[in-house]
């Protein structure tokens, strides 16, 4: 499993160099339990939705409102359609995690390109974008996200997570920014540009290794707030009508009163799995972080 | 001081840029939207049962709401509407004003969120504080950390379908949803202020719960890092009691951060609490929002929208501007907050 973790996005900064990352990463237990739980949780849904097939998600395949514990796919309990929870949960805690990595990679990646061309290329453009980045670090985005996804309801699960990965940028860009106006100031920057590279060149080829720790480590916290921000939408019913998440699922265990007829396994166990993945991605991202950042190292 | 003045054209400008950027966004984004907004009245007015009449009338109705013209003109009359507070009508209960609907819901969603922010700002950063101080002196303190950490990555929601279970369901103290009991009538009565308090706490402790464990974060490192500081020693050095060299100098020292931390996560804040309010039935604006897009009330998305960044980003020009007051170390420069 390991295999997976993108190594040469994760170039060392000059501190860690002669160790290797991947060797870091797996040292670090904070890293090394919330990827393994992240990973088999994927694994385990992958491989039982592939088995249980789309049946047991139709409503009236089973008997309504079994509680938990019983055999086979009702082990988790029925909803009051007689759907299997557990079998949707097979299906929403991937579609959360697609939510998460669509997100996060649009939020990220337009982020940290604001925040070069405004750290990098300075004066006007710099003036423009910052004041971008500024009144999308204090605008509730969740609200344009609430009235772009009222708008155009009914839509697909990773066209959600676009519409909420266009306003994730601005942390990842003020961040971006900061550390560009460093490392701009350094020796080897200055020498890259006597020796007659491009701006995109230097930007690409001398800054970015140096970023790319960094922007690992927000990626994970750009993906915690995507899926937190996918199930918000769903509870407010701007979910996904095709595809199921474990926000959706609340939203439907909700509004049929999953709570006031005490069919909490209906409510419970999507609320159950989005804490345990936001605690090991959690994990994940203190990990990271304490790999691009020495000084975390041990601290706690 | 010369960089003050600058500071604060700077805060205004995103001031400025944030709001127009806003109304842009909420005039744009229907319009760019393929659907026709007289179309979809009169399917919903058909659902309840009216009609917007014949063809000669809709095209009526489009002339009157200005349909007819190109966008730029229907901007610009749109911005003229909103200068004089004019944000339209709702569609869902028609005679009605947007307006007057969010005035009746924004007082519930304002009087719970600044008192409950405040609440866990204050009661976060002191226990924070004392659990930094403590750090390394007294081991039981510390058990305090991962449940903090366990609040912070739960999200509002979640927290608030779980105490609703527990405190509304399971073991019935509180109410289960609304802001008071209904056959009640808004008054300044004892009796009225004591069923809106007990209505209000569930969705208070939510919010607080959840963020008390982020201001604990953060005061506790801001303590730690300051911990070692010039300042600290010396005042140990002069032989000032513990107690004194906590609360005059390292507390005092690290609220100012706190302070840009509430303003940064300001935004943060209402958007959870909107989605918490849906939750508990509470009328403030998220639950306004919530039904509007049951009904497809886009006039009210719109200005419910519009009227929240608004508040929030006068929030944050507010303690923009009052930070370099408060705090003197701070020479405002080009990089403004933090």
């Amino acid at each position: 499993m390991a295999a997976t973790v993108p190594v040469l996005e994760l170039a060392p900064p000059p501190a860690v160099e002669g160790h290797g990352v991947l060797g870091i990463l797996l040292h670090n237990r904070k890293f090394l339990i919330g990827s393994t739980i992240f990973l088999v949780l994927l694994a385990v849904c992958l491989i039982g939705s592939q088995v249980t097939g789309p049946l047991p998600l139709r409503s009236g395949t089973f008997k309504p409102k079994l509680g938990i514990g019983g055999g086979g796919l009702t082990i988790l309990g029925t909803t009051s359609l007689g759907q299997s929870v557990l079998a949707q949960l097979f299906q929403a805690i991937p579609y959360s995690m697609l939510v998460g990595v669509v997100a996060a990679a649009i939020g990220t990646t337009l982020g940290a390109l604001v925040g070069l061309i405004s750290g990098y290329f300075g004066g006007k453009t710099d003036a423009g974008l910052r004041i971008l980045i500024d009144v999308f670090l204090s605008i509730p985005t969740l609200l344009f996200a609430i009235l772009l996804a009222s708008l155009l309801r009914g839509v697909t699960v990773p066209a959600l997570a676009v519409v909420i990965g266009i306003f994730a940028f601005a942390w990842p860009a003020r961040a971006v920014r900061a550390q560009v106006l460093s490392l701009k100031e350094r020796p080897f920057v200055q020498v890259a540009l006597l020796s007659g590279l491009s701006g995109w060149e230097i930007v690409w080829g001398e800054l970015m290794p140096h970023l790319s720790p960094w922007l690992g480590a927000n990626f994970v916290n750009a993906f915690i707030a995507a899926i937190l921000a996918e199930s918000g939408l769903a509870i407010l019913g701007l979910g996904s009508q095709q595809q199921m998440t474990l926000g959706q699922m609340i939203y439907w265990a909700l509004s049929y009163g999953a709570l006031l007829q005490n069919m909490w396994w209906w409510w419970a166990t999507p609320v159950l799995m989005l804490i345990v993945l936001f605690l090991s991605l959690y994990l994940v991202h203190v990990g990271l972080d304490e790999v691009s950042n020495p000084r975390l190292r041990g601290a706690q | 001081m010369g960089g003050y003045g600058r500071h604060v054209v700077e805060r205004l400008i995103i001031f400025v840029a944030t709001v127009a950027i806003s109304v842009t966004v909420v005039f744009f984004a229907p319009r760019l939207v393929p659907g026709d907004p007289l179309g979809a009245l009169s399917l919903k007015l058909a659902n309840v049962g009216g009609n917007l009449g014949g063809q000669a009338l809709v095209d009526d109705y489009a002339r009157r709401f200005g349909l007819d013209k190109p966008l730029p003109e229907q901007y610009v009359a749109y911005l003229r509407q909103l200068a004089q507070g004019d944000l339209g009508y709702s569609i869902a209960v028609f005679p009605t004003t947007v307006g007057d609907l969010i005035k009746s819901a924004l007082p519930w969603t304002i009087g719970l969120l600044m008192i409950t922010s405040v609440i866990s700002w204050l009661i976060g950063s002191v226990i924070g504080g004392v659990v930094g101080w403590a750090s390394g002196r007294v081991k039981a303190l510390q058990g305090l950390v991962p449940i903090a950490l366990l609040l912070y990555t739960i999200p509002y929601y979640i927290l608030a379908i779980i105490l609703v279970f527990l405190l509304a369901f399971l073991w019935p103290v509180f109410p289960i949803s609304g802001a008071y009991s209904a056959g009640m009538h808004p008054s300044l009565t004892p009796e009225f202020a004591a069923d809106v308090l007990q209505h209000a706490a569930l969705p208070a402790l939510s919010i607080i719960l959840v963020s008390l464990g982020w201001w604990f974060l953060s005061m506790r490192s801001l303590i730690i890092t300051g911990k070692g500081e010039d300042y600290i020693t010396w005042a140990e050095a002069k032989g000032l009691p513990d107690r004194r060299i906590f609360w005059a100098y390292a507390f005092r020292n690290a609220l100012l951060p706190q302070l840009t931390g509430l303003a940064l996560s300001l935004g943060q804040i209402v958007g959870g609490a909107l989605v918490m309010e849906t939750i508990f039935g509470y009328p403030g604006v998220g639950y306004l929002i919530f039904s509007s897009i049951k009904t497809l009330d886009y006039p009210v998305i719109q200005g419910s929208i519009l009227l929240i960044v608004i508040s929030v980003a006068t929030a944050n020009l507010i303690i923009d501007l009052a930070y370099p007051l408060i705090d003197p170390r701070i020479r405002v420069g080009s990089s403004g907050r933090m």
